[in-house]
């Protein structure tokens, strides 16, 4: 039978709810910074054919593209114990969804990396510029800002994604709404969640197109 | 072969295979159906310009796609049942409608962009030879979309696949959630398992296996990308 909207139910539970959201919102933000760092970092590798980082990198991305990442969650949470490595709930949800951005970053920095003109990576060469230079003044802020569209699509798939670890109960805005459920039997704590990812995600897609429209290399529009 | 490895691994595996592999195999081929079939339609009537209907698929399309697929699973399967009489999914059937909403609305967002980009003269020349839209769509610029839209699929298909674990979570017995039984399983004593956590064995397994089925269709995809488009 329907039940009925109970608004009271808001003033009884805002306050684990609310930090339900202040965990979703620490986990996502260790996720993206680990992921920013990864992709990066693999990225320049990839696309700058480093021999032997070039190689793991591409096996780390396929591996994790082509596994589901709950099975990465169980196998961080429960499988690594059976090695004598225990980890909390905390570190497997910014661990996983991090490990699993990151791999999807590699691919959009490659792209962005190949994308800068090589004209001027040569100039810069030609001007003198180490090969560590060139990256960090023309390779990285070029590059970076050429894969900004796929790399915000990322980044909101890592936010989505950590409402996975309501699997291995860290007590992230989705555990603690189902935990709610679970003892008021009410439908309220997913009117909740529904409307907080959504208004999230769809805020947080906003305001990284505003960063990409003014970060954009104009040459490349 | 089977012979080398503990005797705990062939029953284990068998009702992995049997009861997981089956389910999640038929959870993807239905959701995958179910969003090409509900997806098409809708981004094809994202390009009409009608704004009722365009604010209604467009409202669709960002719902599911904003929302985490366990978030619109979990609602599926314990909120559904409260507004909709009668309707008392089995773990599997739940996440195959969660799966299905959140792939028809990847599928109406490539379609529109499919659609799109078929050149207006296209639809002219249709126009001039005396196809209605219906017409028109069905027989001169959907069959082109498709070809463009044949690679977003075969990604999706992945991702459908791999996201069937979100099962699990709710209890469904395919490849993630057998798994998970078979681990507790062996976990217990004595005559009814062995006493000991075979969690790591286990979801490695499944880990390879859906990198057998996935690792091919990524590349699948990567192929038909270059040769379509």
């Amino acid at each position: 039978m329907p039940l009925a909207f109970d608004w009271s139910f808001f003033s009884e539970y805002w306050h684990p709810l609310l930090w339900g959201f202040i965990r979703t919102l620490e986990v996502s933000a260790i996720a993206i910074a680990m992921a920013f760092v990864i992709g990066a970092l693999g990225g320049a590798a990839r696309a700058y054919r480093i021999p032997v980082v070039s190689q793991v990198a591409a096996v780390y991305v396929e591996i994790i593209r082509c596994t589901p990442i709950l099975l990465q969650i169980f196998f961080l949470f429960y499988g690594l114990p059976e090695l004598g490595i225990v980890l909390t709930p905390f570190t497997v949800a910014w661990l996983s969804v991090g490990i699993w951005g990151g791999a999807y970053n590699i691919e959009n920095f490659r792209a962005g990396f190949l994308a800068v003109p090589n004209g001027l990576r040569e100039a810069a060469f030609a001007l003198g510029f180490s090969r560590l230079a060139v990256f960090f003044n023309v390779g990285l802020p070029l590059g970076a800002r050429i894969s900004l569209p796929s790399s915000i699509n990322t980044y909101i798939a890592v936010v989505k994604n950590t409402a996975l670890v309501y699997a291995i109960s860290y007590n992230e805005l989705t555990t603690v709404a189902l935990n709610i459920n679970a003892v008021t039997l009410r439908n309220e704590p997913f009117l909740v969640l529904g409307v907080v990812y959504l208004t999230l995600v769809w805020s947080l897609s906003y305001v990284l197109r505003l960063v990409e429209r003014r970060l954009m290399v104009p040459e490349s529009a | 072969m089977l012979a080398l490895l503990p005797s705990w691994v062939d029953p284990t595996a068998h009702y992995i295979i049997h009861e997981g592999l089956t389910n999640t195999l038929k959870m993807a081929a239905a959701a995958i159906t179910a969003s090409v079939v509900i997806g098409i339609p809708f981004g094809t009537l994202l390009t009409v310009n009608f704004w009722p209907t365009r604010a209604l698929i467009r409202a669709y399309v960002e719902i599911w796609r904003g929302l985490p697929l366990i978030v619109t699973i979990l609602m599926v399967y314990f909120v559904g049942p409260d507004y909709i009489p009668g309707f008392e999914p089995r773990a599997i059937y739940a996440a195959a409608i969660g799966l299905s909403l959140w792939g028809s609305a990847q599928v109406a967002e490539a379609t529109r962009g499919a659609v799109q980009s078929i050149p207006r003269q296209q639809h002219e020349a249709a126009a001039a030879l005396g196809f209605g839209w219906v017409g028109r769509h069905t027989y001169v610029i959907l069959p082109q979309a498709l070809r463009r839209l044949l690679p977003p699929l075969v990604t999706l298909l992945v991702g459908i696949i791999q996201n069937t674990t979100l099962a699990a979570v709710i209890g469904g017995a395919e490849l993630a959630g057998t798994g998970q039984r078979q681990i507790e399983r062996l976990g217990a004593y004595p005559p009814i398992g062995l006493g000991q956590i075979k969690a790591l064995e286990i979801y490695g397994a499944i880990m390879i296996a859906f990198f057998c089925i996935s690792f091919p269709l990524t590349r699948l995809a990567a192929y038909l990308e270059r040769r379509l488009v």
